[in-house]
């Protein structure tokens, strides 16, 4: 600690290059929490499925429809504490670029199953009485303006019809860039072929213990039907829609890890240069009675404060950032855009690693260097 | 009076290390950009192939996809014989084509992605050109059997040739393997369509496809199928539908690749002009005899530029040499218009690398500037008495 005063000198003797070189820690790791970030809310649908809540589908794929006469059939397995129709509507507003999730429910069990859902009674209950009513998610307020008692008109392209809606509630919580609405609305005007069906059954089991008895009874149930069903906790479900992505895990990975390396080298060759500048002084040190270890964390350090000084200004950047620009609004699916503490955490603990690792050969080496080496130098 | 090249190619290979070293930031940052540029690439690619020129796709009014398209039986027939569309003996070359999708695990996974399944009828496969079995036999029309891509097979678990999958009560058989040419018919599920459509219980038709004589009648029967208000229908070059997928899913990566190379960029930049302030720094003297000796202050601004722009054009073709084995590299993914399984290469394309070119050079330009604008400004005086 002794030697703090020289660490503070050192970096401030050139301080154009300890800038430039903290910028580029800055912005590299701000980009790396950006793209964890991304993979956090990536993987939030599998993170916090509620573990009792199970999901039913036809066996074969979504596009296939189910009966929605299966919902009392599934009600009566034992363990089941309640279910209901959920179907995708794949309406859009207004024009195409618009389009965001809207499903069909029973509205009276919607807050029951989707636990999540946050709104006041009276919002509940207005929405439970109309059945043209519709809920609307706290994020299409902000993005399209929706107001209560306000109508809207969806236009799906599945089934090839306009739908309007009156905004009953506003809700928190889930992906807040969703509209629910009743079922049986839908199911009046839609044409024969299309009538009395559910795109998937939400389920609610008694206890997390109860699901996989659950699943296997639903899906034997209708094993020898037309439309036999798959049923799923909410976890492999939301896993399937990840996974049907691809590889972007393994994508984002790479990319963070290219960044890493080439933040490794700027370091490397910044603080290089550095210590390459300095033998000499390396020399009058030695010959002044420093240790060769006192000499190598000497230069350990400074490598150590620039890296702690670009992750606390990366971190600052990200947090502020992200704090007034709500990506989240942009991205289908994601529920928020905020880094984690543990992402923080560990862009801190990347950037000490590489302020540590960046500097070890060339600290190394320099204070190996005999006081007339040393001295000798021509740098 | 310009500096020799040689005076810059020896001060770069004197400090191989630094030089080195700034290169490969560069060569990570265009190895970056081609990586999710290649991405991009090979699904519009993929999609922009899959289109035949004088094919014209009819689907449903409305509809943004085949998927959620429908064309009835009527509607069929009255399509079927107008002007314009080529024949084969008397029959008109259209292709009506069913479309649904089947989920399935990827292999050693245990959640996979819908694949598309197509049911054909028997002008299909001459409409779709570059159909080719690989392995195994075409389906019999009116079986409960199956062609599968060769891509998909490779991807999805029990879609090989002998195994069985089921839509709704009828168990199909895998009968054979195909290539479609790498278009995104290399993601599909060939059955046969009236098979389909009483697997399914469906009486329409996703929708249809014709041949027509030329590009004037394709115009012309675009216009008039679209423009007919009994119908409801809308037809579109086939081209053009499969080109106006391109956005859903590469417009995301692009606009990822974009944004991140860009950072990267800003990040590389700082660090070359770490390099290049160091390099001028340490040529104190040295730029103080080169004007003693009479070159301009322009020469010595050129020469650091260049300097860096090689340094940055070493890093780019490192970057480029790091990303072309993902040509190779074939994977996939879904958007939510499909809902299912795209699968494509990265393709690593020239005019990418060209991109790649001229976006490294910028780097070392943004970089060297401030540095050689440093560089030229010195008195001579100075530069010379300096230690």
């Amino acid at each position: 600690m002794k030697f703090s005063k020289l660490i503070l000198k050192n970096i401030l003797r050139n301080k154009r290059r300890s800038l430039l070189t903290i910028s580029s820690l800055v912005v590299s790791l701000f980009l790396i929490i950006t793209l964890a970030t991304i993979l956090t809310e990536f993987s939030r649908g599998t993170e916090q499925a509620n573990p009792a809540r199970l999901v039913t589908r036809h066996n074969v794929s979504l596009a296939f429809p189910m009966p929605a006469a299966y919902q009392q059939r599934i009600a009566a397995v034992p363990g089941v504490k309640d279910v209901m129709r959920f179907s995708w509507f794949g309406g859009y507003y207004k024009d195409l670029k618009n389009s965001f999730a809207n499903f069909a429910c029973d509205a009276e069990k919607l807050r029951g199953i989707i636990t999540e859902l946050k709104m006041s009674d009276a919002e509940w209950q207005a929405f439970i009485s109309d059945r043209q009513g519709a809920v609307v998610g706290k994020k299409l307020v902000q993005l399209y303006g929706f107001t209560p008692g306000q109508r809207i008109t969806l236009k799906s392209p599945i089934y090839n019809t306009d739908v309007e809606f009156i905004v009953r509630g506003v809700c928190t919580g889930g992906d807040e860039k969703t509209l629910y609405f009743h079922h049986d609305y839908l199911n009046e005007l839609l044409p024969a072929w299309a009538k009395d069906k559910a795109g998937t059954f939400s389920i609610l089991a008694n206890s997390p213990a109860d699901v996989p008895r659950v699943a296997q009874a639903i899906d034997s149930m209708f094993i020898n039907t037309d439309a036999p069903t798959k049923t799923e906790s909410e976890r492999e479900f939301a896993l399937s829609f990840q996974t049907m992505m691809g590889n972007v895990k393994q994508f984002m990975y790479g990319i963070m890890g290219a960044i890493t390396f080439s933040l490794l080298l700027v370091m490397a060759n910044t603080m290089a240069m550095s210590v390459r500048e300095r033998t000499r002084e390396v020399g009058t040190l030695k010959a002044l009675g420093f240790q060769r270890r006192t000499i190598a964390w000497l230069f350990v350090g400074e490598s150590l404060l620039l890296a702690m000084l670009g992750a606390a200004f990366g971190i600052g950047l990200a947090t502020l950032v992200f704090r007034s620009l709500d990506m989240s609004l942009y991205i289908p699916n994601f529920q928020q855009f905020k880094p984690t503490a543990e992402t923080l955490a560990a862009a801190f603990t990347l950037a000490l690693v590489i302020g540590v690792s960046s500097v070890s050969l060339s600290a190394y080496r320099v204070s190996a260097l005999t006081i007339a080496d040393a001295l000798r130098s021509t740098e | 009076m310009r500096l020799p090249i040689k005076y810059n190619v020896r001060n770069l290979t004197v400090r191989k290390g630094t030089t080195l070293a700034t290169a490969f930031t560069i060569g990570l940052t265009v190895a970056v950009y081609l990586m999710v540029m290649a991405l991009a690439r090979g699904i519009d690619l993929t999609l922009a192939s899959s289109g035949e020129p004088l094919n014209l796709i009819v689907v449903r009014n409305g509809s943004t996809a085949e998927l959620n398209s429908a064309v009835t039986r009527e509607q069929l027939n009255s399509l079927m014989f107008l002007d314009g569309i080529s024949r084969e003996g008397d029959q008109p070359l259209a292709a009506p084509e069913m479309i649904t999708l089947i989920y399935k695990a990827r292999k050693g996974m245990s959640q996979g992605s819908n694949i598309t399944v197509r049911g054909i009828g028997p002008m299909s496969t001459k409409l779709h050109s570059g159909f080719k079995l690989t392995s195994g036999r075409m389906f019999q029309p009116g079986l409960a059997e199956a062609v599968v891509s060769r891509r998909i097979a490779e991807r999805f678990q029990g879609m090989d040739v002998g195994d069985k999958f089921r839509i709704q009560a009828t168990d199909y058989t895998v009968v054979g393997l195909f290539d479609a040419g790498g278009k995104a018919f290399e993601s599909e599920l060939w059955v046969d369509g009236n098979s389909l459509a009483s697997a399914t219980k469906r009486e329409n038709y996703s929708s249809v496809l014709l041949r027509v004589k030329d590009q004037a009648a394709m115009e012309q029967l675009a216009k008039r199928i679209s423009e007919d208000q009994r119908l409801q229908l809308k037809a579109v070059a086939e081209r053009k539908f499969y080109e106006d997928q391109q956005g859903a899913s590469s417009g995301v990566l692009k606009g990822l690749g974009a944004f991140v190379a860009f950072i990267m960029a800003v990040g590389a930049a700082f660090a070359g002009m770490n390099t290049m302030y160091a390099a001028v720094a340490r040529r104190t003297q040295e730029i103080g005899t080169l004007r003693v000796l009479g070159f301009k202050r322009r020469s010595i601004l050129v020469a650091f530029m260049l300097e860096s722009v090689a340094i940055a054009l070493t890093g780019t073709a490192i970057g480029i040499v790091l990303a072309l084995p993902l040509n190779l590299v074939s994977t996939g993914t879904s958007d939510f218009t499909r809902f299912a399984e795209i699968a494509f290469n990265f393709r690593v394309t020239p005019d990418l690398m060209v991109s790649a070119l001229i976006f490294g050079a910028g780097i070392g330009l943004i970089g060297s500037l401030l540095p050689s604008i440093r560089a030229s400004r010195f008195q001579i005086v100075d530069a010379l008495r300096s230690s």
